[in-house]
């Protein structure tokens, strides 16, 4: 009897797949999806969060699975979405990735590459020379209260295994309102091989963010990032050595 | 004494109040019971404001008003602590719930749209 291995099963093309949560991406959406296939043959899953505008169809049209979601819940609970229709169907791997035409589909079997090796159970696309001068300090703040040593603390371009899906698919991940420290503290409290991959990321096409859209919307995320970084941020482990001999 | 009788009959009227939108179920029982219990409690207390002073004087402190104030702040601060924990709750089961039809809905699009079984 074959024993059942879940990583060998990322070698088939149907055991893994492609997430993007998607609001109003119908300008870039067809471009993209046909772009990813050119790089994969994994099924491409697009969370439509309540776009008002063609997204949907247009995914749809280019070959993608389509999920609507009934009402906007933001992009991480759509990515949350697709993980969960991911844990369902028994998903190996799946690699997460925004729509803005920020993550390059050319390093997805790369990002996929350590989980089918079996060395790590999260990939993160990390390109941490992205962004101003004001964004650095932002991961360095964000690194001091959760204590958290990834270079790109905010990247969403991931490739997870069985066991990160599982995670992120619990009602826990229900409570993160964005894809970042969160996530990345729910990892490491379940002690997750975490690995890096160096990628490229250009700036968005529309030059415009969904978080950082106006200085009040900084503030808020920082402060609620900073909030749950320092409250969810892992004790250090304090070991004691027992002294072999007396004074 | 007169002041003691608008609170009073203003506490026996909310409390009514919150009995009417109970009724009408325009207030979940497990509200109701924390405003009921709240609002008697002022209910009583304005009846009887001596209560408190001899409360206040066992609990050492000088001025009596000043203990009802404090009271009432730490009862509110707990009610909204509890609302915001119930808040909280309802938010992920929503989410949950939501992010359950659209992968359902997606199951019965594709359903739909796959040809009919042959015998």
């Amino acid at each position: 009897m074959t024993q059942y291995d879940p990583l060998k099963r990322a070698l088939t093309d149907q055991s893994a797949a492609i997430i993007m949560p998607a609001f109003n991406e119908q300008a870039s959406i067809t471009q993209l999806v046909e772009r990813i296939k050119e790089c994969s043959n994994r099924p491409i899953w697009v969370i439509d969060d309540f776009s008002t505008d063609a997204t949907a169809k247009y995914a749809t049209d280019a070959g993608a699975r389509v999920i609507r979601l009934p009402e906007q819940l933001g992009a991480w609970a759509a990515t949350q979405t697709g993980l969960r229709a991911a844990h369902r169907e028994n998903m190996a791997c799946v690699v997460t990735m925004d729509a803005d035409g920020q993550h390059d589909p050319a390093d997805i079997e790369r990002l996929m590459a350590p989980i089918i090796s079996g060395t790590a159970d999260v990939v993160i696309g990390s390109c941490p020379e992205r962004g101003s001068r004001l964004r650095h300090l932002a991961w360095w703040l964000m690194r001091l209260a959760s204590g958290l040593s990834c270079n790109d603390l905010t990247s969403g371009y991931r490739a997870l295994n069985d066991k990160a899906i599982a995670l992120m698919a619990g009602p826990s991940a229900n409570h993160l309102e964005y894809q970042d420290i969160g996530v990345l503290l729910m990892f490491e409290r379940a002690q997750l091989r975490i690995v890096e991959v160096p990628v490229q990321m250009p700036n968005r096409a529309d030059g415009k963010s969904r978080i950082f859209s106006s200085w009040l919307a900084v503030i808020h995320y920082m402060a609620q990032t900073l909030i749950l970084g320092a409250s969810k941020r892992r004790r250090p482990t304090v070991k004691f050595r027992k002294s072999s001999t007396r004074s | 004494m007169f002041v003691g009788a608008v609170t009073g009959v203003f506490g026996l009227s909310v409390a009514l109040l919150l009995l009417y939108l109970v009724r009408k179920d325009h207030l979940h029982v497990s509200h109701g019971l924390w405003w009921t219990i709240a609002i008697l409690l002022f209910a009583t207390l304005g009846f009887a404001p001596s209560i408190f002073d001899q409360l206040a004087h066992h609990l050492g402190v000088n001025y009596a008003p000043v203990l009802g104030i404090s009271l009432a702040i730490g009862a509110l601060v707990i009610k909204a602590l509890m609302s915001d924990l119930e808040s909280t709750k309802l938010k992920v089961s929503q989410q949950r719930l939501i992010q359950k039809v659209s992968l359902l809905e997606a199951d019965l699009q594709e359903l739909s749209e796959k040809p009919p079984i042959d015998d």
